[in-house]
């Protein structure tokens, strides 16, 4: 019998140059593909989620976890059985107009990620009609980032938007950044606050 | 109340992290940083600016790679020392350059936690002309950057009712962010009509300006636009640059120092081809990233050494400097609050800063202010202000003649050389408390918190700041439909 906990150790770890041999290892061994990436890759990510949430773990290391997840995943696409492995499902995220801030919004898109979610970034500055747009084309999580006093009035503006577009209710809507509170997403009809990307991992996660 | 006293601008520079070697590694570093990777500049006319001068550029990606001539050319056009004024009392005048060190308030928080309540709130125009006025009464805030956002007005009024509000209440030296270019424009023109004219404000500058550069390595297009407004205005102007370690700059403290200098720099070279000779502070916002959870930590040790270090840059460019200390990531005036503040301020304060901004008032990762935190550190400022005084070794301060007088088992209670010296040679506490226990308790077991609440109590109700004059004051506001004080 494969093995598995040197794999779940590997992507803990980050260990990117090691990973593929231990997943090939754990496949010519006679590990059912689905069992490794369930058991081995997912579970690796899960610990390491877990210990950043009680702060034990950097982001950069959850990052990189992440990636070791990606590459091992690599070697195991071509086996796993069809609709396994596919993204937990689409988040579009971006900053509101008049606002340049993206490193926030960045993480929690990378993180977003490293959990098995799909991401759609938007970008910076942008105009309410690019969040309208992406819940016209079926995207059901909406992100809105925030960094600035002076724009946070924007998200109101990008919620009122989707209402008048008919769309408010095909999508749930994040709200994020340094000034926004829950107070704030409460009054402009958010469904959810993020305080930070992990907070939004469990939101997410808690619809599913 | 408490004695107040004037020890601002004494010299520090005791503390070098720093080897001169080291400092020569710094700007080699830098000079690649702005030769080799380049400066977006994404504002049109900053590009062009730069373009004229003969650097090469990169069209597509909007990168300007700012030679070593032009950067030498650019740090001898700016003034290597530089005079802040204050308005209504000019022995708050103060001198910045050298290794001459100053401390203040800085910006720009976006609550307050009430004096009353002690809940974090939105802060109000009204906090900005409290917290002025207490700035003006604390001894050891040198100068004032304008402190808290007035949340309860509309973005077109906040440039100018934010610097009267801080002009008015106070008469130190009053620096602060820009958020409009009409705004900006409004300030400059008050305080012209303030100062008697656009000349005297430009030859006796009671204001400043902060404009940001973006980490890493970006002049955008606001701030790019607001820089160059501030700059042609001929007023003093901070240019701060915040790579914060692992986020928007690399993760060691020596690449983070480079960084931020390349960054200020370019800010620095694009004022001077804007108005050559304007008077610029190399700036530095910069600390550490808690890479747990991507904080900004805004009271982090390595703020100080940081922020320590680029003083040290700043001094051996001949350049006056803008450094930041003194916040702390506590969300109340608790231990934290105090033992935050407390290192950063002695470490940037014994480097040489000469306007360190932040160093009173600040909490959680700048975004909410306190009024107890205010007068906290500015017993904390205090104890550093001694620390830089040092310590005067000649016959008097040896004393061998009074010890001689007194001999072996006598004591110094009585002697003229005690009551001479003791009030100059020791920083005397306000906050702290020295009492017997049962004096203490006797007074309501009141801790540092309560203790500090009474004095900004005090200060407020008392304390009466020289206000702009009336007829000014009408003036300005028949002038501007903004203005709302």
């Amino acid at each position: 019998m494969a093995d598995l906990t040197k794999v779940v150790d590997a992507v803990y770890k980050g260990r990117l140059k090691e990973i593929q041999g231990l997943v090939q290892e754990a496949l010519d061994t006679g590990a059912e593909p689905n069992t490794i990436l369930d058991e081995a890759l997912v579970k690796g990510m899960d610990v390491v989620t877990q210990k950043w949430k009680e702060g034990q773990v950097f982001v950069p290391e959850v990052l990189r976890s992440a990636k070791t997840m990606q590459s091992g995943m690599d070697i195991l696409k071509p086996f796993l059985v069809k609709g396994s492995g596919e993204a937990k499902g689409v988040f579009a995220i971006g900053t509101v107009k008049g606002d340049l801030h993206d490193i926030g919004k960045n993480l929690v898109a990378m993180l977003l990620e490293s959990v098995g979610y799909k991401v759609i970034n938007l970008g910076i500055d942008l105009d309410p009609s690019v969040f309208v747009e992406q819940v016209e084309k079926g995207v059901k999580y909406l992100g809105i980032s925030a960094l600035l006093t002076t724009t946070i009035p924007q998200m109101k503006v990008i919620i009122d938007s989707l209402e008048e577009a008919g769309l408010r209710s095909k999508c749930k809507v994040w709200v994020g950044g340094a000034p926004v509170t829950q107070e704030y997403a409460e009054e402009i009809g958010a469904d959810f606050y993020a305080v930070d990307a992990a907070h939004c991992i469990d939101q997410l996660n808690s619809l599913r | 109340m408490f004695k107040r006293g004037k020890l601002g601008g004494l010299d520090g520079g005791q503390y070098r992290p720093l080897t001169d070697s080291d400092v020569r590694k710094v700007h080699q570093a830098i000079i690649r940083i702005m030769s080799e990777i380049g400066i977006k500049v994404a504002n049109r006319k900053g590009f062009e600016l730069f373009k004229s001068k003969g650097m090469k550029t990169d069209e597509e990606k909007k990168l300007v790679f700012i030679s070593q001539g032009l950067l030498e050319d650019c740090i001898d056009a700016a003034p290597s020392e530089l005079i802040l004024h204050a308005r209504g009392n000019p022995d708050n005048n103060i001198v910045v350059g050298g290794k001459r060190v100053h401390f203040g308030s800085g910006g720009t928080a976006l609550n307050i936690l009430d004096l009353e309540t002690g809940e974090k709130r939105h802060s109000t125009l009204e906090d900005v002309q409290n917290v002025s006025k207490l700035l003006d009464y604390l001894d050891n805030a040198h100068f004032q950057v304008i402190p808290v956002y007035p949340n309860d007005l509309p973005i077109e009024k906040v440039d100018i009712n934010r610097f009267f509000a801080a002009i008015n209440n106070t008469n130190k030296h009053c620096q602060g962010g820009v958020y409009t270019i009409k705004g900006t424009k409004e300030v400059v023109d008050m305080c012209s009509m303030i100062a008697g004219s656009r000349e005297k404000l430009q030859k006796e500058p009671f204001i400043s300006f902060i404009t940001c550069v973006i980490s890493p390595l970006e002049i955008d297009q606001t701030y790019g636009d607001l820089l160059m407004t501030c700059a042609e205005s001929g007023l003093p102007l901070s240019i701060p640059a915040e790579p914060l370690t692992g986020a928007t700059g690399p993760i060691t403290i020596a690449g983070n120092v480079a960084n931020l200098c390349a960054e200020t720099l370019a800010g620095l070279c694009l004022a001077q081809l804007v108005n050559c000779g304007t008077p610029v502070l190399m700036a530095c916002t910069s600390t550490s990233t808690d890479l747990r959870t991507m904080s900004y930590a805004s009271g982090s040790v390595e703020e100080g050494l940081i922020n320590a270090c680029a003083a040290q840059m700043a001094q051996f460019y001949g350049l006056p400097y803008y450094g930041t200390a003194g916040q702390s990531d506590s969300k109340i005036v608790d231990a934290q609050a105090g033992f935050e503040g407390a290192i950063t301020n002695l470490l940037v304060g014994m480097a040489g800063g000469n306007f360190i901004h932040d160093a009173l008032g600040l909490l959680e990762f700048c975004l909410t202010a306190s009024y107890e935190k205010y007068v906290m550190d500015n017993e904390i400022l205090g104890e550093v202000v001694r620390v830089l005084k040092g310590v005067e070794v000649n016959d008097e301060t040896l004393a061998v003649d009074v010890t001689a007088s007194v001999g072996p088992g006598g004591n110094f209670i009585q002697e003229d050389h005690t009551f001479e010296h003791m009030r100059n040679e020791h920083f005397v506490p306000t906050v702290a408390d020295r009492q017997p226990r049962v004096n203490w308790e006797k007074a309501g077991r009141k801790d540092t918190y309560t203790r500090c609440k009474e004095i900004v109590r005090d200060v407020l109700q008392n304390h009466k700041p020289i206000p702009v004059n009336e007829e000014i004051v009408k003036a300005i506001r028949a002038k501007y439909p903004n203005f709302v004080q």
